[in-house]
């Protein structure tokens, strides 16, 4: 296969893969092509949004559209890491001889929707870290390996704080990004009402297998990038720490830290898929801008000053981009401009 | 490296634009400047004549030429030119990312169809200007020093206010015609300029005295204007005037010792009498002196102590009884105590007066009213046995009645005028100008001053001197040693 089909190939599953996404999911256009940036990077994605605007239902329909295996753990204060990964138990063979078992959690499956996982203890959240970065889990001193694609969707509700567990920023770096699911427009909303109040009719085919999705992870990390582009990439993530010589006055006013090098990673692969979803064969200034507020937001931790003005993280990032953008202008004489 | 023509073609003709535009902006700054040194030209064409004009010209030519080099010289790197083709034609950095990867040893397979989609892409399109024009702040500002130009070229030349620029004007027949009136002028100005008669125009007197005293009058020298007079050869000594200068700023300190200038003492009446009285009595017995004269110096006396509300008109009335009487002695011994009176009056005068705050003043106020009545002041007059004054407060237990006054009581305590000899000694033999006259004395003061030195520490101990003046109190005491 060429390498113009095979990227022929990538556009048409990512766009057949959100097609089946908005025959369910009304509007979060964005939302959806994100999900599935992330997905396709070979990261793991967390939706954040006020209960009731289809956070779990759009990843049971991404789940539906993919041929993979799926699982779902609903996060409660009394879940235990075991719930999650699995244990050993004690069976009993044919012969009457008692031995452990290793019982399965829900983390071996292709997609694991974490719903609202902020409600889980830290200890139970951090059951998590392993399998999302290392794709693997150990229980009693053996390793498993998880089955690839992993995936893991997570939400979490950010208005109904009481009894809940923030997730601490090393789990939360481990999300490649983090996605803000907004109240649907008047238009949308009048859809949804359409769609979910009458016979369900639709239904969701699955259009991409998990070979389909592994091989399309390694075309995209082919994709070239610029020097300057990249330079570009890794000076926006320089400039969210306030430490750094060249940081904007936002940064330095309201960040404590800035964002990691998964930061500058994820902005990188998420242009990447983007700048191959467009049938493009290069990432451009373009496409880190646009990945740069779902890749950084969670990556940004504000200060005291930056908490108590209520800052925006997304308003802060995009400042950042912004300043970033005029400053390498600025350094370029004008006919180069 | 891509082998496509068409993004060579594109390359090269997007350099040939930003060096088009280099230049233009280049050029425009150095035209600005090369004008700005043109008005600077055109200032001096007094001495320039009709050649400031073309220097100017050909300053803006210049300027803009070499301007214009520069720019298009510049060095561009086709990473640059390339991101300006991916900007300007929306190629997505596919330029850019083409020509940094296509030279790449570690090209991927999809670099391939990267620069494949390039030059399908740069081959399909529309080429159009895509560097824009630049006017830098000097190309906006550059018609003032043009139109400066333009003003001082038709307008007179401007004379300079000193000095000449080089004459750069030959000697050919316009140039001479063309110079006229003006250098009439000049060399009018020169010539008077050199006339030892007259002052020295401002830009020839170099103050040549201060550089050494040499004595020689040469142009331009003080000391032709002062021939007179030995000052002329004389170098100002600064280093006097400034100790003088910080001598009388220490006095003007010490408020209380400042005697009143405003009054002239040469001509006070008590001189006045004075004088006449040693005219009158110079080397002369009573018996020689004319009487006539003594009557007359006795006359006015009186008057002046009738007029001036002194208290020596009763001496001079006995004087002049005794006078009268043939008593010459009498009439000489009645001139001396009404002498004293006018001296003390005119003493109690000087101290310290017009100034307030002071302490003097107030003795000086008491010692007024004492040498106008009878010695007492009002509240002198009514201290019982064994009162005295308490300065604030009225009366005083104290039998001794007022402090002494110190020495800086009178100018003449401190204003010992004289020469001495050398060396360290117990006495000061004195030459008084004061009231001492033509008598000589000696101040045993190595004694006093020992007393007053111990009076000076403990008042420095006890009372609120300021610190700053504990140096300055010791300091005097250590010159009155070294005397």
């Amino acid at each position: 296969m060429s390498q113009d089909s095979r990227v022929q190939a990538f556009v048409t599953a990512f766009e057949a893969l959100r097609t089946e996404v908005e025959k369910i999911i009304v509007g979060h256009r964005e939302v959806i092509t994100h999900v599935l940036t992330g997905m396709f990077a070979g990261g793991h994605v967390l939706l954040e949004g006020v209960p009731g605007l289809g956070k779990t239902l759009l990843i049971k329909t991404l789940s539906e559209g993919l041929d993979l295996s799926f699982a779902r753990i609903q996060f409660t204060p009394d879940l235990m890491p075991a719930d999650i990964i699995g244990t050993n138990i004690i069976v009993e063979d044919a012969d009457g001889r008692k031995h452990f078992q290793f019982q399965q959690g829900p983390i071996f499956a292709h997609i694991l929707l974490a719903d609202e996982i902020n409600r889980a203890t830290p200890k139970t959240q951090s059951a998590l870290l392993e399998g999302m970065q290392e794709s693997a889990v150990t229980v009693g001193g053996s390793t498993r390996m998880l089955p690839a694609p992993f995936f893991v969707l997570a939400t979490q509700n950010p208005i109904e704080m009481e009894g809940t567990y923030p997730l601490p920023e090393a789990q939360l770096d481990r999300f490649l990004f983090k996605l803000r699911v907004r109240y649907p427009q008047i238009e949308e909303l009048n859809a949804i009402i359409d769609r979910t109040t009458q016979p369900r009719t639709a239904t969701v085919s699955r259009v991409v297998s998990g070979p389909d999705v592994l091989s399309f992870r390694e075309l995209i990390r082919e994709v070239p990038i610029a020097s300057h582009v990249r330079d570009f990439a890794s000076a926006i993530v320089m400039a969210t720490h306030p430490q750094w010589e060249q940081a904007p006055d936002v940064a330095r006013r309201f960040v404590r830290y800035g964002a990691s090098p998964r930061g500058a990673q994820a902005l990188v692969l998420g242009a990447k898929v983007r700048a191959l979803a467009e049938g493009r064969y290069n990432v451009s200034i373009e496409d880190i801008k646009t990945m740069a507020v779902p890749a950084l937001r969670h990556r940004v931790i504000l200060n005291f000053e930056g908490e108590a003005e209520g800052v925006d993280t997304d308003t802060l990032v995009s400042r950042v981009v912004a300043d970033t953008e005029a400053g390498v202008a600025h350094s370029r004489e004008p006919f180069l401009r | 490296m891509t082998e496509s023509p068409r993004i060579e073609g594109l390359l090269r003709r997007i350099r040939r634009e930003i060096r088009r535009r280099r230049a233009e902006y280049y050029g425009l700054r150095g035209a600005f400047w090369g004008a700005v040194a043109g008005v600077a030209v055109m200032l001096a064409k007094h001495g320039l004549g009709t050649k400031a004009l073309w220097i100017a010209g050909g300053l803006i030519a210049l300027g803009l030429l070499a301007g214009a080099v520069y720019g298009a010289a510049r060095r561009i790197r086709r990473g640059d030119i390339a991101r300006v083709a991916d900007r300007a034609f929306g190629l997505d950095d596919r330029v850019a990312t083409t020509l940094e990867w296509g030279a790449r040893p570690d090209r991927t397979p999809l670099v391939d169809a990267l620069v494949r989609d390039t030059i399908a892409r740069v081959e399909n399109l529309q080429l159009k200007r895509v560097v824009k024009r630049v006017v830098p702040r000097e190309g906006q500002l550059l018609a003032l020093p043009v139109l400066a130009c333009l003003v001082l070229a038709i307008t007179p030349p401007i004379p300079l206010p000193s000095g000449r620029l080089p004459d750069f004007l030959s000697s050919t027949e316009e140039d001479r015609e063309e110079r006229t009136s003006s250098s009439m002028l000049e060399e009018t100005t020169r010539q008077l300029a050199k006339d030892p008669l007259k002052r020295p125009a401002f830009e020839e007197r170099d103050f040549a005295q201060r550089a050494g005293g040499t004595g020689a009058t040469t142009t331009g020298d003080l000391s032709a204007i002062f021939k007179d007079t030995s000052l002329a050869n004389t170098r100002p000594d600064f280093n006097s005037f400034m100790k003088k200068g910080d001598e009388r700023l220490r006095m003007l300190e010490q408020t209380d010792r400042m005697p009143d200038l405003q009054s002239d003492y040469t001509n006070s009446q008590y001189k006045m009498v004075y004088r006449k009285s040693k005219a009158l009595t110079g080397g002369l017995r009573p018996d020689q002196i004319s009487p006539q004269k003594l009557r007359e110096l006795l006359e006015e006396m009186e008057r002046l102590g009738r007029k001036g509300g002194g208290n020596w008109s009763g001496d001079a009335m006995e004087g002049m009884e005794a006078l009268e009487g043939g008593q010459s002695d009498r009439a000489l011994e009645s001139m001396q105590k009404a002498l004293d009176k006018m001296r003390a009056m005119d003493e109690a005068q000087r101290s310290g007066k017009g100034l307030r705050g002071g302490r003097e003043s107030e003795r000086g106020g008491r010692g007024k009213d004492r040498a106008r009545g009878d010695g007492m002041g009002p509240e002198d007059q009514d201290f019982g046995e064994g009162e005295g004054l308490m300065p604030g407060k009225g009366r005083s237990n104290n039998p001794k009645g007022e402090a002494t006054q110190r020495l800086r009581a009178s100018p003449f305590d401190v204003g010992v005028e004289g020469e001495s000899r050398q060396g360290r000694k117990d006495g000061y033999d004195t030459n008084l100008t004061g009231r001492g006259g033509s008598m000589a004395s000696r101040l045993q003061y190595l004694g006093v001053i020992g007393q007053y030195r111990k009076a000076m520490e403990d008042a420095i101990t006890r009372e609120q001197v300021p610190r700053d003046f504990h140096d300055q109190i010791r300091n005097y005491f250590q010159s009155l040693d070294e005397r």
